[in-house]
């Protein structure tokens, strides 16, 4: 972009400043602005600002005081002390002639930015800054800073003041206390400047007691806000507070005056609000009586509390409530332990903001805010109730009971307001509406759960007695209130049985009926609050066990419903898993529930997991080996059917028939762009019935702890019968599916996740497969297949089950596995290109090495040799993770130690041949190569060598004086003292520390090392 | 101690009052009801439009007892697919680091929209699990198929 020539005259300014302020291109403006900037920049600037300050046109006027600004902030260091002075008498002057000649308010305004600009920079030249400015607006002219006398005092100079003068004072001292309250505080910078502002709040203290009353009568709020920015600012200056806050305080009572205005109400009622929910300590006890005694006893509260309880929070504005909100909020523990009439007068008003006549949110703007308070009160009885310091004598004048009675009555109210209104209601609010309706019932019950905490059984029986009430007049709105709010407490009670006669008044109710009549007269969200209130209780399920078969049938019929499909999937697997002991008996109907379902629709694929791990979790606690095997094959079928049907499709896609619910279930409904190819919906059906094959080994998981006996040297049971050949038909089905789908990241990660569920079990099972099978298939795994990593990953969780279980035939497992783990990473073109590969065979060959190194050793040679060059490569790389796996295998190999005569003299071979060059990949990495986040790890396998090695001196004194430790800063004596330093702390935790700081010092930082 | 508790009344007073959509953050209760101010409970839902949309993951985050002056500690629980995400659901993320970014005025606000901000945008050079971090690497098709899954299983009620 080509830039301007910069303007020859004051002419071609002005017709600039006119063109920046017309309609123009962005390209134009930005290029005016540009050569603008410039100009504002030059030496000229300030004469710049002094020539166009007295043009008509208030653009280029607003423009010069601009100027100004940024010739202040850029350039203040140029004016010498008399021009600085002289500096201010004119800006004074040029305000005083723009009040005079009518400009803009835009253009006075900005002026007055550029006298606090002046202050900020200059504030010793003009330190009673707000009576000098006051002084020129009496007199009608500007004089030197310095010629100010005090023979009238501000307070009556101000009283001097005519309206307009007025309202021009508390711009000026509102951006005063604004843009110097943007300085920060802390700053020794600007600690004089903050100094010199509080001595100047006597001053605005007169500026503002003037403007609180008319004339003019549109000053007064600006006044109002201006006073509250003070009041904020003396919080935040808490070094100065006392000078600030006493003369602040003075006004108080004339700004409560402000109330009885109508059309100041919005400003005072902000004010106060402000100030009492972040500045509480503000006000005196006799500013909080006068408080109380107006939002208590006044006519006038009375009236605006009705407006607020039935009027139109959109149009009037909730500002009322909010006072009193904000009134409560500062005095509520004072409030929350008096008895005395105002007090509880005016928390049932309080109780009542909860209670006004709108719907939530789309109508009711205060019942949010309400609740906050109320949760805040609550809070605090709770805190009281916890105590140790509250003596019981506390509780003795009673206010206890007379706070209970408050928050019973909040609950009322939040039980009446969280009511759904009718449906042709909510269709007319828009989404934002919605969901801050929800969010308001969130809320609630958040408050619900910490009034348990204070007065349970009032609580559950209440709900549980609403509840009851209603479902006798049908009335479902209330019906599903009471129900939220008993589903709301269910975290605090669900495990104890203590409530369980009220739930079951709940439960016995007609409950089950009303909800199982599917085309019933019930609204959807009932049914849905109905279904949660289920899954909530889950554990009282397990206590009554005679409700559950109604449940879960009620459950399993809202499967398919594309609403409540998901929830009563997730409710089935909840209540399943926790009651499967006493539902064994049930496997078998739930079985066939599920074939129903699965041959006449295709349930949500999400859905249909949870369903199988349910049913999968209830056969896992039948007793009888015989029946549960038995169970497990009736389901496993149906996945088997599935695969079959996959693989027939895969090689034969004309059989695609896309109105058969067995091929829907290959279409995935959230990629539906065109017909889906046969390709495609196989894999998908692959992929389905694997992952819910994944959730019938989780299902399969033993709940229950049982104790392995490590020091079992028999062999493991043999594989006789009925397990025996269905772990082999299992893995035959997934080696084939695997096949079938060769390219499928997402089949070997499933496959590893079924793998994993059987790792962890400790007694036999389907998934529980002899460790011969699982090391067969690992072996067969090549470099083409796809989530190598993730098998990698499996390999490490087999090996630390294979210790965990008896030690026969471990190490010729681990004999088998390590070849391949070698193989893999041999195939692998750099470490860093697949970094999950590199750290899990890192990690495997690791565990390898720390319970059979045996196994490891006897590899052959050149393998090994590869191994351990590779990993000192990663341990050198840029690879976060797979470099902290390999520092950990390193810690672990130099302290490897072996009674085998034979194990030891290859160990400390190796140890002889590597020792140079870990040390060397060691010093290259803290001589600052390796990243500050890494050096702790990379100072564990230092420790360790400076232990375990006679000659670790001697290699690290080589690796410091190599050509490959990295140029640095520093010299060779620093490289000498860091040595020592190390040897002598011995491997001690202090290693760390002078790692880093001698990383630092490589880093090149200015670091002077202490020996 | 004082400093640490006045400091989480605060917080969780400015949360209650003003807090973003979709979040929530309380503190955990002690068995005996009491609100214990060092260990909240919080939901981190998926920002819009991204594919993390639609899901509501659960975080615990334990305040010490040095709070504010060294950071909390934030944990998804279970732990999450996320390259940033330790194996254990510890968040790796440099305001939570004391030796990076962590200052004592940052807010609980401000963790949990950091922590949201992570979700879609995570930081390849602190990876915390070889799983996520290598998908979103080499496999970007199959790593957001696994994100959409987990949004799946995790959808905000």
């Amino acid at each position: 972009m080509a830039q301007l020539p910069l303007p020859t005259s004051l002419d071609e300014v002005v017709s600039l400043i006119r063109e920046l302020y017309s309609p123009n291109s962005p390209d134009t403006i930005s290029k005016v602005q540009e050569v603008l900037h410039r100009l504002q920049r030059s030496q000229e600037g300030w004469q710049l600002a002094q020539s166009l300050i007295t043009h008509s046109d208030d653009n280029i006027k607003f423009y010069a005081a601009l100027t100004l600004i940024v010739k202040l902030n850029r350039d203040s260091a140029e004016l010498s002390e008399d021009e600085a002075k002289g500096l201010i008498e004119n800006i004074v002057g040029w305000v005083l002639q723009s009040l005079a000649d009518g400009s803009g308010a835009f253009v006075t305004k900005k002026l007055c930015s550029a006298l606090v600009t002046y202050f900020i920079h200059f504030s010793h030249l003009w330190p009673s800054c707000v009576r000098h400015f006051v002084s020129c607006l009496d007199i009608g002219r500007a004089f030197p800073p310095d010629a100010l006398d005090d023979t009238l005092p501000t307070k009556e100079l101000v009283l001097k003041l005519n309206g307009q003068q007025t309202k021009l004072a508390v711009w000026f001292i509102a951006s005063l206390v604004d843009e110097v309250g943007k300085t920060d505080m802390n700053s020794p910078k600007y600690s004089n400047l903050h100094r010199r502002l509080a001595k100047n709040v006597d001053d605005a203290v007169c500026i503002l007691a003037r403007g609180f009353a008319p004339p003019p009568e549109d000053g007064q709020a600006d006044a109002l806000s201006c006073y509250q920015a003070w009041i904020l600012y003396a919080q935040r200056a808490s070094s100065s507070t006392d000078t600030l806050v006493e003369p602040l305080r003075v006004l108080v009572d004339p700004a409560m005056q402000c109330f009885a205005n109508e059309s100041l109400f919005q400003s005072t009622a902000e004010l106060f609000s402000d100030v009492l929910f972040n500045y509480s300590a503000f006000f005196t006890e006799a500013h909080y009586n006068s408080l109380a005694s107006l939002l208590c006893d006044s006519l006038w509260a009375a009236e605006h509390y009705s407006r607020t309880m039935h009027g139109n929070h959109q149009e009037d504005g909730i500002s009322f409530g909010l006072l009193m909100l904000a009134y409560g909020d500062a005095k509520v523990h004072k409030l929350m332990t008096s008895t005395d009439d105002r007090s509880q007068r005016f928390l049932e008003r309080l109780s009542g903001l909860l209670n006004t006549d709108g719907y939530l949110v789309a109508e009711d703007s205060i019942f949010v805010p309400a609740l906050e308070f109320w949760a805040t009160f609550v809070e605090t009885m709770i805190d009281t109730a916890h105590d140790p310091d509250t003596a019981e004598s506390d509780y003795g004048n009673g206010w206890k009971l007379l706070a209970e009675k408050h928050i019973m009555t909040v609950v009322t109210y939040c039980w009446r307001k969280i009511q759904w209104p009718p449906i042709e209601i909510i269709a007319e609010w828009d989404s934002t509406e919605k969901t801050g309706f929800n969010e308001a019932r969130k809320d609630v019950s958040d408050v619900l759960q910490s009034i348990f905490a204070l007065n349970a059984s009032t609580l559950v029986s209440m709900f549980a007695d609403l509840f009851l009430q209603s479902m006798s007049v049908q009335a479902w709105a209330q019906v599903e209130a009471s129900a939220f709010c008993l589903g709301s407490l269910s975290d605090c009670f669900c495990d104890n049985s203590k409530f369980d006669g009220e739930l079951s008044k709940v439960f016995a109710s007609g409950f089950f009926e009303l909800l199982s009549e599917y085309q019933g007269p019930i609204p959807l969200r009932l049914r849905q609050t109905g279904l949660s209130l289920i899954e909530r209780y889950c554990e009282y399920f397990e206590r009554h066990a005679e409700y559950l078969p109604h449940a879960l049938n009620l459950l399993f019929a809202a499967v398919g419903d594309p609403v409540l499909g998901g929830p009563s999937a997730r409710s089935i697997s909840t209540l399943c898993s926790s009651c499967r002991s006493i539902l064994t008996g049930e496997a078998g109907a739930f079985i066939r529930h599920y074939q129903t379902i699965r041959s006449s629709q295709v349930l949500d694929s999400l859905a249909e997991e949870r369903i199988v791990l349910a049913i999968t979790s209830i056969i896992q606690s039948i007793p009888d080996e015989n029946q549960r095997l038995a169970m497990f094959e009736e389901l496993y079928v149906f996945l088997k059917q599935d695969f079959d049907r996959s693989a027939q499709l895969k090689a034969e896609p004309s059989i695609l028939n896309l109105s058969d619910p067995n091929f829907q279930r290959g279409v995935d409904p959230s990629n539906l762009q065109g017909l889906p190819s046969a390709e495609d919906v196989a894999l998908q059906i692959a992929l389905r019935s694997l992952r819910c094959l994944a959730n019938m080994a989780k299902g399969m998981q033993d709940v229950k702890d049982h104790l392995v006996d490590l020091d079992d040297e028999s062999p493991p049971p043999p594989r006789e019968g009925e397990m025996a050949g269905l772990q082999v038909d299992i893995i035959r089905l997934m080696v084939n599916v695997q096949q079938t789908f060769n390219n499928s990241g997402e089949i070997v990660e499933i496959i590893c996740n079924i793998f994993k569920a059987g790792f962890s079990e400790g007694e036999p099972g389907p998934f529980v497969f002899p460790p011969d099978i699982v090391t067969d298939y690992f072996v067969q795994q090549t470099f083409e297949t796809p989530r190598l990593g993730t098998l990698l990953s499996t390999a490490c969780s087999f090996a630390g089950s294979l210790y965990r279980g008896p030690k026969t035939f471990v190490a010729n497992h681990l004999a088998r596995l390590i070849p391949w783990v070698i193989s893999v990473i041999q195939a692998l073109a750099e470490p860093e290109s697949d970094t999950e590969i590199t750290q899990n065979s890192i990690c495997f060959v690791q565990k390898v090495m720390s319970r059979y190194p045996d196994v490891l050793f006897q590899q052959p040679s050149q393998m090994l040799e590869y191994f351990f060059m590779f990993c000192l490569k990663v341990l050198n790389g840029k690879e976060p993770l797979p470099k902290a796996e390999a520092a950990l295998f390193w810690s672990g190999f130099i302290t490897l130690k072996s009674e085998d005569p034979g194990l030891q003299t290859a160990i400390s071979n190796a140890m002889n041949h590597l020792g140079p060059l870990l040390a060397q990949t060691l010093m290259q990495n803290i001589g600052g190569n390796a990243a500050r986040s890494e050096l702790d790890k990379l100072s564990e396998p230092l420790k360790k060598l400076v232990t375990q090695h006679v000659r670790a001196k001697s290699w690290l004194h080589e690796a410091l004086f190599d050509p490959s430790f990295p140029d640095s800063q520093v010299t060779d004596q620093e490289k000498r003292q860091f040595l020592d330093r190390i040897m002598g702390l011995r491997g001690g935790r202090q290693t760390n520390q002078v790692v880093r700081e001698f990383w630092l010092a490589c880093r090149g930082s200015n670091f002077a090392y202490a020996s | 101690m004082a400093l640490c508790q006045n400091r989480l009344q605060e917080e969780r007073k400015q949360w209650r009052k003003d807090h973003p959509f979709g979040f929530y953050a309380r503190p955990q209760k002690t068995p005996q009801g009491v609100l214990d101010l060092k260990v909240w409970e919080c939901g981190i839902p998926g920002k819009e439009k991204t594919i993390w949309e639609g899901g509501l993951f659960k975080m615990t985050v334990t305040f010490p007892d040095e709070y504010p002056t060294k950071p909390p500690k934030c944990k998804f629980v279970p732990p999450l697919f996320h390259p940033n995400v330790y194996p254990s659901g510890t968040v790796c993320l440099s305001i939570l680091n004391e030796e990076e970014a962590w200052k004592p005025a940052i807010t609980v606000k401000q963790i949990l929209l950091g922590v949201q901000d992570l979700l879609n945008d995570p930081n390849p050079e602190s990876p915390a699990q070889a799983e996520a971090y290598n998908l979103f690497k080499k496999d970007r098709v199959e790593y957001e198929r696994r994100i959409k899954r987990i949004v799946r299983e995790n959808a905000a009620p």
